[in-house]
């Protein structure tokens, strides 16, 4: 029989333990060091702002901890939330230098670099000869592509499949003990090796700006370029979700580079330009028995008259002959109805 | 070649030869495959319809529906091979032969068998569609008296022939375009994606709304004509279609005095069921 006081002892151990347990699941989830859920946990945490915008101030644990910014603490972004409850912050600098470390340089991490492929490709805002762009206001700065994206594991295990491998965890924990390194590494690398968004949210995003009738026509662009991808095959099957077909990107990016490296199709030096592009075409991936007349091949048609008068004739003539051929066809059916209907109602009635 | 009776007797009803064996079958293969390619391309068509997903899905969606798709294409363009070999030779068997055996093989007259061919259109369809016109408007009560093969059915014979012959190129191109972009320009993918697609919504519309109002939907024939399953047509759907060919093939096999009277035309002495008891004479007709 225990005494008391052991029984006492027994149970604040245990409730030593479970607590300890519960402070280090909560610091291997999320990196919530600074406590800001302690307030950002409540999901009807929101105002209204000074221009009148409804926010939403909410942050999902759950849904945090799986994006890819999980291990970055919320300060080292909110950098100027230095006490609770703070004041009004400044908008989120993306090229701010955050308290990650780049394992390969161990240097302290930062976007920065993007912010040079960014300036010298299409969407920069000085041209390549020096002059500085129209409409600088509308070129892209990274939150208008990129939000806090979830990571989007593969799995390799006899098939390729979308998750987390447990077998290949079971590989990794041979040399790696911390379960919560292992998740994380294997997350980064999987979601690296092919893309966070699928085809049609690629489009989508591109064609926030590209399909907008304002911003094509201030910027003088050829085409709505996601509107002429989705009357291609390739749009097509993004839409009814194919993973496999490619998305703007894979034409506009040249391999081995990043996109935030695109150039203009005018520009030589781009993938897109026109003596460069029968080689996305025959791309080892694509079609690699395309022969460069493939990229003939008007992926962005609009079948308008600007774009070309023969594709455009061609078209209406398609459109006529339908409606030459339905048109007087319904015409006879819907008589044809009215007669049945009325089968006496003749004007020539001789006895 | 099968050899059919022109009138078949049963029950006390007629019905009259249409189609062989050979063709019932080509016909049924033709429906079924276009059906088929009708729903798995139609999403691809109309990607944002609301039935785009559902329907896509029932073909295995965007991985399996496209194969689908490229198998039942190259059957029908296999079927429609066929048909064109079936047509030389049974216009050589039932044309050019007789010819031959009478001596009077020429290539004038071979031409002249091919224009006077009984599917080939000609000046009566377009009378035929002006009387029906007519009839239509109610000016007159007389309905134009079809031949063997009348304008619907050419149109409707002719419609796919080239709508076959347009997708079946057309899809041909685009599915092997890293074959044919050897030789030819990039841009006839383009061209060929827009006649594919039109053509295609121009053939499905033709036959589900014009061909099927005239043999399923039409109040003579709904549900449907059997025709398409056993080849004989009824003397009801005779008379009212191919009149003039039904005078000629009833004088034909010995029934001239049962010849009924043209559709729409009031049996002066009829009760019900009687004509069939007392066949009305063409000459006992009124006159219209």
């Amino acid at each position: 029989m225990l005494t008391y006081q052991t029984r006492r002892s027994i149970l604040l151990l245990f409730l030593l333990l479970f607590g300890m347990a519960f402070v280090s699941a909560a610091n291997s989830e999320s990196a919530d060091v600074g406590n800001c859920l302690l307030c950002h946990k409540y999901p009807g945490l929101s105002r209204v702002d000074e221009e009148g915008r409804f926010r939403l101030f909410y942050v999902n644990e759950d849904i945090f901890d799986k994006s890819v910014h999980t291990r970055v603490k919320c300060e080292d972004c909110h950098t100027d939330i230095k006490k609770i409850p703070h004041d009004t912050p400044k908008k989120v600098d993306c090229f701010v230098q955050c308290h990650i470390v780049e394992p390969s340089s161990e240097q302290k991490f930062s976007h920065k670099e993007v912010a040079k492929f960014l300036a010298a490709s299409v969407h920069g805002e000085v041209a390549k000869q020096g002059n500085p762009k129209k409409h600088p206001e509308d070129l892209p700065s990274c939150k208008d592509c990129h939000d806090n994206p979830l990571y989007r594991p593969l799995s390799f295990f006899k098939r390729v499949r979308p998750g987390i491998s447990e077998t290949a965890m079971g590989r990794c924990r041979v040399c790696h003990k911390k379960d919560d390194f292992i998740f994380r590494f294997y997350n980064h690398v999987t979601t690296r090796l092919h893309k966070i968004r699928n085809p049609k949210n690629i489009a989508e995003v591109c064609a926030r700006c590209h399909d907008d009738p304002e911003l094509v026509k201030r910027h003088d662009l050829s085409t709505r370029a996601a509107y002429s991808y989705g009357e291609t095959f390739h749009g097509k099957a993004a839409h009814f979700l194919d993973e496999r077909i490619p998305d703007c990107l894979d034409c506009h990016v040249k391999r081995g580079e990043s996109v935030h490296q695109m150039l203009s199709h005018n520009d030589p030096q781009s993938i897109t330009y026109k003596t460069n592009k029968a080689k996305i075409c025959a791309n080892i991936e694509c079609h690699p028995k395309a022969s460069p007349k493939l990229a003939d091949y008007k992926i962005h048609a609009e079948f308008n008259f600007e774009q070309g008068t023969a594709q455009y004739y061609f078209k209406i003539f398609f459109i006529a002959l339908t409606g030459g051929v339905l048109l007087p066809m319904m015409g006879i059916m819907f008589l044809d109805v009215l007669r049945r209907l009325l089968p006496n109602a003749g004007l020539n009635r001789k006895k | 070649m099968e050899t059919h009776f022109k009138i078949k007797v049963k029950n006390g009803k007629k019905y009259f030869f249409r189609f062989t064996v050979n063709q019932r079958f080509q016909h049924i293969l033709l429906a079924i495959l276009v059906i088929v390619l009708v729903l798995t391309g139609m999403p691809l068509k109309f990607p944002q319809a609301f039935w785009a997903h559902q329907i896509y899905s029932v073909f295995g969606g965007i991985r399996i529906a496209p194969f689908v798709h490229k198998t039942a294409g190259t059957m029908l363009v296999l079927l429609f091979v066929y048909h064109l070999i079936y047509l030389v030779y049974t216009f050589y068997q039932g044309q050019v032969i007789p010819l031959k055996k009478k001596n009077e093989l020429s290539i004038g007259k071979i031409l002249k068998t091919l224009i006077s061919h009984p599917i080939v259109p000609n000046l009566k369809d377009i009378k035929d569609i002006l009387n029906l016109l007519k009839y239509l408007l109610f000016l007159t009560n007389k309905r134009p008296e079809g031949a063997v093969f009348t304008w619907k059915e050419k149109f409707d014979y002719w419609g796919p022939f080239w709508g076959i012959a347009i997708m079946g190129s057309t899809g041909l191109l685009m599915w092997n375009k890293e074959l044919f972009t050897k030789f030819l320009p990039g841009e006839l993918i383009n061209f060929a994606l827009i006649a594919h697609s039109d053509e295609a919504l121009l053939a499905a519309l033709f036959l589900f709304i014009w061909h099927f109002y005239n043999v399923h939907f039409s109040t003579s024939v709904f549900p449907m004509d059997t025709v398409f399953i056993t080849g004989y047509l009824s003397e009801k759907m005779m008379v009212e279609e191919h009149y003039e060919y039904y005078k000629e093939i009833m004088t034909a096999s010995g029934y001239p005095h049962e010849i009924l009277p043209p559709h729409g035309v009031r049996k002066p002495e009829s009760e019900h069921g009687a004509v069939r008891d007392n066949p009305v004479k063409l000459t006992d007709l009124p006159r219209i």
